[in-house]
């Protein structure tokens, strides 16, 4: 019912084409290795905030999600080292890698089902966890220690897709889809269930719709949008192993989309990037090993003075220069449902 | 308040058999029989603590009974899961707010009105034409909240999320409205809208009404249930309520 205002589709319009013509401004490492990787992991990052803000679900198997796709490209990818004997072409392997992380979102929806809060938490970060102490101890499908090599994604018009041009724009195609489609998704009926969901699961099926449903469905959009994310972060990384989809890979996407703004989806592209700058730079500035420190201080740092992100403080100096004191999101968002016991 | 009206021969809505819920060691609820008829204002009274929401939770299905049987026109809803209870037509409300409060009045109402339709799990976004917000709208006016359409519900004042929730248990067209102390909280001015609110409900639809003030609960009922301690202690008319002495026992013995 309530669409984007024309204010934001110019906004969205504006940040689109400047993304654009970007690649006749960077250098190619800025292009690849700064905004590329942001989109990607931000893509993957995207897909917690949208189950983090609209259903109010953090989850902390996306990556797992999203390894799931990598894995699945891999195993299927005519280019893999070592060879599978399932290999067929890209353009068959990657909507199928999708296809594998939709459902295996699913599922960790069913598996999750009545859980909640810290229990959801819990859950979503053991099945992770146990996932690539899986990979990392099957040889036979997910090739142990070592993983898939050598996954270096379709060629693109004749060009490699390695190329810096050919990377950037993948990326940026499905990092804009996945935002719009984020941003249709919950203007439809479906997405403000999720949101009533968020605010009261039990007035939710009093009025009688299928919370359980719902939330099956929510975590299979965010495993199809995680899938994305994760069949360009193999290619990103032309293979993918099992560290990349372990523990600290798992946090660090908790951590990018935390940073940049649980409140808003853009917020999980803004925490990316920020978390790819200071991965890259943080060598220069202290030392590669203190890299966890300062990302640590970051986190602890942004949580404590702005817990909805830097998508907050931008929010908040906006409300702030237009001379209206907003609350920040995440306060309002907390502590909704009232406890409703006997009379 | 109520008119007279010979709901004696009517089909029976809402049936309960020996049912009790318990929360470990507590009973709330305790061995409760009732058998409420089709157009039945049924009043539930008691002090604090007697299980009046813990009936209507087990009746919703929020909390089903541990023991007994429960029946919706004939039909064994005991072990049914919540929504389907509302499919079937059981509306309520709850006695602190759980309305979606990140979301506005329109869309509150739109919810309720999409959940009883067919387009219930929908990726479509609902056009301006869409029969159920123009449904959404007609609740709202009924409801007295039109002026707040696009207003978040956190920012409305409290009689009108109060107006909000009638409205959204009513959105589904049910069979039975149970309201959870709809006047609680009102101030003196919106008390009468309330009133005007539940005078004006089809004859047709059972309701069923948790209500502290006597006045209030007497005024609006064809029968009353006064509960204590999980059990229905008596099941009178409204004339007779209040001279009971069991009822004075509650009333006067509990100054609450």
């Amino acid at each position: 019912m309530i669409m984007m205002s024309t204010r934001q589709w110019a906004l969205t319009g504006l940040g689109v084409a400047i993304l654009m013509v970007l690649p006749l401004l960077l250098h190619n490492f800025w292009l690849v290795n700064i905004m590329g990787r942001a989109m990607v992991y931000g893509v993957v990052a995207l897909s917690l905030t949208f189950l983090a803000h609209y259903g109010g679900f953090i989850s902390l198997a996306q990556t797992m999600v999203a390894g799931i796709a990598g894995y699945a490209v891999a195993m299927m990818a005519p280019t893999a080292i070592p060879l599978s004997t399932m290999a067929m072409p890209y353009a068959l392997a990657i909507p199928l890698a999708v296809l594998a992380a939709t459902l295996a979102g699913a599922l960790v929806g069913l598996i999750a089902v009545n859980t909640r809060e810290i229990y959801l938490l819990m859950i979503t970060l053991a099945l992770a966890v146990g996932f690539s102490l899986f990979a990392q101890s099957n040889i036979t499908w997910f090739r142990g220690y070592e993983g898939i090599r050598n996954i270096v994604g379709p060629e693109v018009f004749g060009l490699p897709f390695r190329t810096p041009m050919v990377f950037y724009y993948s990326a940026l195609i499905v990092a804009v889809l996945m935002y719009l489609l984020v941003l249709y998704v919950v203007r439809t009926p479906f997405g403000l269930v999720l949101q009533a969901i968020r605010d009261s699961n039990r007035r939710t099926a009093a009025i009688g719709f299928n919370v359980a449903l719902h939330r099956i469905a929510a975590f299979a959009l965010a495993g199809f949008i995680a899938g994305w994310g994760g069949v360009l972060i193999t290619f990103y990384n032309i293979g993918i192993t099992p560290s990349s989809i372990g523990l600290w890979a798992t946090v660090a996407v908790l951590i990018m989309a935390v940073i940049g703004g649980l409140g808003h989806p853009l917020g999980a592209f803004i925490g990316a990037l920020i978390y790819a700058l200071m991965d890259t730079f943080a060598s220069t500035i202290i030392g590669h090993d203190r890299f966890n420190t300062l990302i640590g201080l970051v986190f602890l740092s942004i949580v404590l003075l702005s817990p909805d992100g830097v998508w907050g403080i931008g929010e908040r100096l906006k409300a702030t220069l237009q001379g209206k004191g907003s609350k920040p999101a995440v306060e309002e968002a907390a502590g909704n449902e009232t406890a409703d016991r006997g009379s | 308040m109520a008119e007279p009206f010979d709901f004696s021969q009517a089909p029976e809505a809402l049936v309960l058999t020996g049912v009790s819920r318990r929360f470990g060691a507590l009973k709330a609820v305790s061995d409760v029989t009732l058998t409420i008829r089709q157009g039945e204002r049924r009043a539930i009274l008691g002090p604090n603590g007697a299980g009046k929401t813990t009936l209507f939770n087990t009746i919703c299905g929020d909390y089903p009974p541990t023991a007994g049987q429960i029946t919706f026109f004939g039909t064994d809803i005991t072990r049914l899961r919540v929504h389907r209870r509302a499919r079937l037509g059981i509306g309520r409300t709850y006695q602190s707010s759980l309305l979606f409060s990140g979301l506005s009045v329109l869309e509150n109402l739109y919810l309720a009105v999409r959940a009883a339709s067919a387009g219930r799990f929908s990726l479509r976004k609902a056009g301006p034409a869409d029969p159920d917000v123009a449904r959404a709208r007609e609740l709202a006016g009924r409801v007295r909240v039109s002026g707040f359409l696009d207003t978040r519900i956190d920012a409305i004042s409290h009689g009108q999320r109060r107006q909000v929730e009638i409205g959204m248990a009513l959105a589904g067209n049910p069979k039975l409205l149970m309201l959870d102390e709809p006047a609680a909280g009102l101030s003196a001015a919106e008390r009468p809208e309330l009133i005007a609110l539940l005078a004006g409900l089809p004859r047709e639809l059972t309701l069923v009404l948790i209500e502290h003030d006597m006045d209030v609960a007497l005024s609006n009922a064809d029968m009353v249930t006064v509960m204590k301690d999980g059990l229905v202690v008596v099941e009178a008319p409204p004339a007779q309520i209040a001279d009971d002495p069991v009822v004075q026992s509650i009333y006067l013995g509990d100054p609450h």
